[in-house]
């Protein structure tokens, strides 16, 4: 008796584990018809379906966009449920569908995520996503120039319509205007900034996504530019002497970051606290209307502005993608395509909204559209959209970028 | 001379609120400051942002705090079923491997939660557990129930077979001994381990959202994010809010348990 006590736990797991049994699938069989059929057929198997979009949860204002601009449109015109899960990190959503690959779960509740860059990549060597499905969205080839290479490829990796563009970001790099009147626009000038203004300047430490954008322009512009970086990394030659450059740069820069740079920030919230609460002059962001939105928010001040190198910044595209074994995939496509329409992409843009770069090419919509996009008033902090477009350098490959995050602690944080 | 507050007192007050207090205020004030910069004490202006955010907005805050709640409320309802009769034997009974027994129920203690909730994840997957509730509150348990168990034990050690042997000469049953000699002395080390196991359930993130994989909403779910993502006034708020639902669920067992023993000590006196 003393024992069936202590084992009563175990027991009750696995009885009622063993209740709860396996549920069946039966999503597949409409699959291909999806992707060969006509679009009002797909419209119209995707009525009264419930989607789920997995996706970064920490903002309020895309949230507020998803829940108060996206879904209600999705029940009102398609009888689509569009259901907002929020997610602390992308690679989460990869690492779920995973483990559901490998107990060979069909009925998935994921039916939307939003990746790109490393995840796009680990998904798609894992097979974590469904099928080549963007030629099929209407707006997709009305509006979308496919051949652009900021569409075709995901940092560096070809993205064979397993995933939609949904927005671009462009790196920008942010200040007060009360305080620094004009800003550095290359590498070098940076370098003489800091000097000048000693404990005014920090970086968020590798590896933290803005980060690590930060040194890959120091990378571009201390060691003659993107285009010989364009093979994959093991096949370069003498790749860790062609980054020396990069490293010393970072190490002379060092004495006269914020705190000596004995330490630095461990995410760019951390700099965006600081920058918030003026204790750095400036601030970096990944997002080129994030500054806007901020001084919207009232957490920067209303002299906040952005500036650009004048080299360029990098700039990358996400995605929306379908994982293989969602449960929805109609429903999915149906509110992929919608969230391409122009009208959404309009609404996206502005800063009151979420601020977020269209993914739509300008020269394919409308001229009332393309009135619409320009009447959009993006904030005093944000760049013009012409502005960004002609200073844009593209992204290096994944390979890259972990070399390069290991890299800066072996030569920059321990030294 | 009773009047009179004695300096420890009031030092002792003091340090309370600067250590407990503090905290909270400047929690609050980052909820709703607008535009707060260094070195101003105080925010120059306020916003309700954050707060109409959580509460109003389409967060789904209080659909989530429901989740939460239910599921902290049944981990320990299962957990006192499932502790009674561990501690029992463990406190009163000696047996083969014992210690081994022992060692598996507190294991989860010291082993860190997100080692076996991997494995937990593959099981449930195969079991179609994930995304439910009831699998949330199956995985729940592991890091729950040793504190269970051990606040039962401490019980358990304080009270000597004698009472019950006299119950028993005096013609209780098995039912009646334990309702009215065990449970009455059990009760206080229930009420403590079910606090812990309430506080416990309540902050689970990470085996919340891997079994749960985003079907399960609860509030550290919607927290997280905030707080990695550098909102600091919403996840203030939403800290704030998970501060009180912890504290609300807390007086409010406090409050049932001293209910509970007046009505007993009313019924046992008109005996």
């Amino acid at each position: 008796m003393k024992i069936a006590a202590l084992l009563a736990p175990a027991v009750l797991v696995f009885t009622l584990g063993a209740c709860a049994g396996e549920t069946g699938n039966g999503n597949a069989q409409d699959a291909d018809t999806l992707l060969t059929g006509e679009w009002p057929s797909v419209e119209s198997a995707a009525a009264g379906q419930e989607v789920n979009m997995y996706m970064w949860g920490g903002s309020d204002s895309i949230n507020r966009y998803l829940d108060d601009w996206v879904a209600p449109r999705m029940k009102e015109n398609y009888d689509i449920d569009l259901n907002r899960v929020p997610m602390n990190d992308a690679q989460d959503i990869i690492n779920q569908l995973l483990d559901e690959k490998s107990v060979g779960k069909t009925d998935g509740s994921m039916d939307i995520i939003w990746i790109n860059g490393e995840n796009f990549k680990a998904a798609k060597d894992n097979g974590l996503l469904w099928a080549d499905f963007t030629g099929q969205l209407p707006n997709y080839n009305e509006y979308v120039d496919s051949d652009a290479p900021e569409i075709a490829e995901d940092f560096g990796e070809p993205v064979e319509g397993l995933e939609a563009p949904w927005g671009q970001a462009q790196f920008v790099f942010v200040h007060d205007e009360s305080k620094v009147a004009s800003p550095p626009t290359s590498m070098a000038e940076l370098a003489g900034w800091v000097r000048e203004n000693p404990g005014q300047f920090t970086y968020p430490a590798m590896p933290d996504f803005t980060g690590s954008a930060f040194i890959r322009h120091v990378l571009y512009e201390t060691t003659g530019g993107h285009e010989q970086y364009g093979l994959p990394a093991d096949e370069i030659e003498d790749l860790e002497g062609r980054l020396e450059p990069m490293w010393e740069y970072l190490n002379d820069i060092e004495p006269y970051l914020w705190r000596e740079g004995e330490t630095y920030p461990e995410s760019l919230a951390k700099l965006d606290q600081l920058y918030a609460s003026g204790e750095v002059a400036l601030t970096m962001s990944y997002d080129p209307a994030l500054a806007a939105s901020e001084v919207l928010k009232g957490r920067f001040p209303d002299t906040t502005r952005t500036f650009l190198l004048a080299g360029g910044t990098l700039a990358n595209t996400h995605f929306l993608a379908i994982p293989f074994n969602s449960s929805e995939k109609a429903g999915a496509m149906v509110a992929i395509n919608e969230m391409l329409s122009p009208e959404a992409q309009i609404a996206k843009l502005s800063p009151a909204n979420w601020g977020d770069l269209s993914a739509l090419d300008p020269e394919k919509l409308s001229p009332a559209q393309q009135q619409a996009m320009n009447a959009v008033d993006l904030g005093a902090a944000t760049l013009s959209l012409e502005e960004l477009e002609n200073h844009r350098l593209p992204e290096l490959s994944a390979d890259y970028i972990k070399i390069i995050e290991k890299g800066w602690v072996e030569n920059v944080a321990k030294e | 001379m009773g009047r009179f507050i004695s300096p420890v007192k009031i030092f002792l007050t003091l340090i309370f609120l600067l250590v407990i207090g503090l905290p909270f205020l400047a929690l609050l004030l980052s909820s709703v400051s607008l535009n707060w910069q260094w070195p101003e004490v105080l925010p120059e202006a306020f916003s309700w942002r954050a707060w109409d955010y959580v509460l109003f907005g389409s967060s789904g805050t209080w659909q989530a705090i429901g989740t939460s709640l239910v599921i902290a409320l049944v981990v320990t309802a299962v957990n006192i079923v499932l502790a009674v009769p561990a501690a029992n034997a463990l406190a009163r009974y000696q047996f083969r491997g014992k210690w081994l027994m022992e060692a598996i129920i507190f294991a989860p203690i010291i082993i860190p939660p997100f080692v076996a909730v991997m494995g937990i994840h593959l099981t449930f997957l195969r079991l179609g557990l994930t995304e439910t509730i009831f699998g949330v509150v199956l995985a729940h348990l592991s890091p729950t129930l040793p504190y269970m168990v051990r606040a039962v034990v401490i019980s358990y050690n304080t009270l000597a077979v004698d009472w019950e042997n006299q119950a028993r000469m005096l013609g209780a049953g098995a039912i009646q001994r334990f309702l009215h000699v065990v449970l009455p002395h059990l009760l206080p080390g229930i009420a403590a381990g079910a606090s812990l196991s309430i506080l416990i359930s309540l902050s689970q993130y990470l085996i919340t959202f891997i079994i749960g994989s985003g079907q399960v909403i609860t509030l550290p779910i919607l927290l997280f994010p905030f707080i990695s993502g550098g909102d600091p006034a919403v996840a203030a708020a939403y800290s704030l809010m998970f501060a009180g639902l912890a504290i609300v669920t807390l007086l409010g067992m406090d409050i049932a348990l001293k209910n509970y023993y007046q009505t007993k000590k009313t019924v046992t006196g008109k005996i």
